[in-house]
């Protein structure tokens, strides 16, 4: 390039020895939260953090699949407002976020799968979420390419089909949310490492950096994968979460032959045809916590058997790029937002797994407004830490594809 | 990232053949006077370090061993003992 472009979230600036907040992690929670808390909450002084640089983490390396078909009662409505406002941010953020509701289609293996989906099914419509069952024959008019035959591994017997979901181009996502908390004033550091946080008699007071010391009575630790790692470091509290690599590629681009996004329990593999052309797939997780990102000779003989078996007209086709990423799951595979607990001012929110990408817009929404007032909302309520030692882990494992070291 | 483990049976093998334990989180809490906070935290609670530390495997398709080893879980290599810990 040969002219000096402007970075969408302004200049840089200098970091300011103290903040009404900061966030840890320039993700699309961090970006999210602090693009509301500017918004709707008035609290526009406020730094977020970020070691490398935005979108670096799970905001630039997941598959950028949205949908509002979880299981639980306390999950769907959270999910359906992150659904809902794609089209509205899109708008409020003048950034074009290029959703897709093309449509998801999960496929059911087994008649057990199917009962399960017809559960899954009946909470998505109380909620008012379209989502509704189909038998195999109806999915292969749907998706042509859809092999329906018996003599496969996992025979097809149907499918669970929620049209509101879709693809959000998740780059654009990050770009114009830093955009728009530039627009409100909120600060994005790149490039600085938080260090430590500072607590004093059971309240927030700082956060030490790479470039210095923060005076602050609110942080959050919105750090994607990493997050569990650092609030236990620095301090020293200990989270139900185990972090593993997830693993993603697309294929060479290819005429349009996807129109929805696809996905299988069974076979661990989803499937969608990106606006490229591209086929991006994924879902593959290593069995053991590791913080390596990189890629196995396993999942991609996985990925390559899995594909040609339920999408043959694949056979043949090169996998162009691989990559991986972090996801920290939690042992009811839902997510954990808590605050002033036991900390005063210390907010977290973390244990999403795969699902930050597609919950980030509501959560933004919703954890601004409790460190705005200090109370935690109606919606958040279910996902507090303490859910755990009192036994009431949420039903999410049920959902379609469950992954965890732990089962 | 490819993962090899030595089980104190077989030897070196490949990482696919176990079963990942959890971290080790030292005896299990004796069941007098035993609060859900505590039971929770033994259960549950990880330290997820992004580096070395000690943890428990199962050698799922081979003898059926259960071992504790050290591994960088930034790299998946298997390491010493660090001096500290002992």
């Amino acid at each position: 390039m040969f002219w000096k472009s402007k970075p969408l979230w302004g200049d840089k600036t200098r970091l300011k020895s103290s903040y009404d907040a900061v966030i840890i992690g320039g993700g699309l929670h961090g970006l999210a939260t602090a693009y509301y808390l500017a918004k709707e909450h008035g609290i526009t002084d406020v730094a977020i953090i970020e070691k490398r640089f935005i979108g670096f983490g799970g905001a630039g390396r997941n598959t950028a699949i949205v949908r509002a078909n979880q299981r639980t009662q306390y999950n769907v409505p959270l999910y359906k407002e992150a659904l809902d406002l794609w089209p509205v941010l899109t708008k409020e953020l003048d950034y074009n976020l290029m959703f897709n509701n093309c449509g998801n289609l999960n496929l059911m293996h087994s008649e057990a799968a199917m009962k399960a989906a017809r559960m899954t099914i009946a909470t998505a419509q109380f909620h008012g979420v379209e989502s509704h069952l189909i038998d195999a024959k109806e999915a292969k008019e749907m998706v042509p390419a859809l092999n329906i035959s018996e003599d496969i591994t996992f025979p097809i017997h149907g499918a669970m089909y929620h049209p509101p979901g879709g693809i959000v181009r998740h780059d654009a996502v990050v770009w114009g949310l830093a955009k728009g908390c530039a627009k409100h004033g909120v600060q994005i550091h790149q490039q600085t490492e938080a260090t430590a946080i500072h607590t004093e008699g059971g309240k927030i007071t700082g956060v030490e950096t790479s470039r210095g010391r923060i005076h602050t009575p609110r942080v959050l630790v919105s750090a994607g994968g990493y997050s569990a790692g650092i609030i236990h470091h620095m301090l020293g509290i200990k989270l139900p979460i185990s972090v593993l690599t997830i693993q993603a590629m697309v294929t060479q681009p290819l005429k349009p032959i996807l129109n929805h996004v696809v996905s299988s329990g069974a076979y661990h593999c989803y499937a969608n045809q990106t606006l490229k052309g591209e086929i991006a797939t994924g879902a593959h997780m290593d069995q053991w916590p590791n913080y390596t990102t990189q890629n196995t000779a396993h999942y991609i003989k996985h990925q390559a058997e899995a594909l040609s078996d339920w999408l043959p007209c694949l056979r043949g086709v090169k996998f162009m790029r691989i990559w991986g990423g972090l996801a920290d799951m939690t042992p009811d595979m839902a997510p954990i937002m808590d605050g002033n607990d036991p900390i005063e001012g210390f907010y977290m929110d973390c244990g999403w797994g795969y699902f930050g990408f597609k919950s980030c817009s509501a959560v933004g929404k919703y954890m601004s407004e409790y460190m705005a007032t200090g109370n935690c909302p109606d919606m958040l309520k279910p996902f507090n830490l303490r859910r755990y030692e009192n036994h009431q882990l949420m039903g999410e494992t049920a959902a379609l594809v469950s992954y965890t070291p732990d089962n | 990232m490819a993962l090899t483990l030595t089980c104190p049976v077989c030897g070196k093998r490949n990482g696919y053949e176990f079963r990942y334990g959890g971290e080790d989180k030292g005896p299990r809490p004796a069941e007098a006077g035993l609060t859900p906070r505590a039971w929770c935290d033994y259960v549950h609670m990880n330290k997820c370090t992004a580096g070395v530390q000690k943890e428990w495997w199962f050698h799922r398709d081979g003898c059926g061993s259960w071992f504790t080893t050290w591994r960088d879980t930034t790299n998946n290599l298997e390491v010493e003992q660090p001096e500290a810990s002992k």
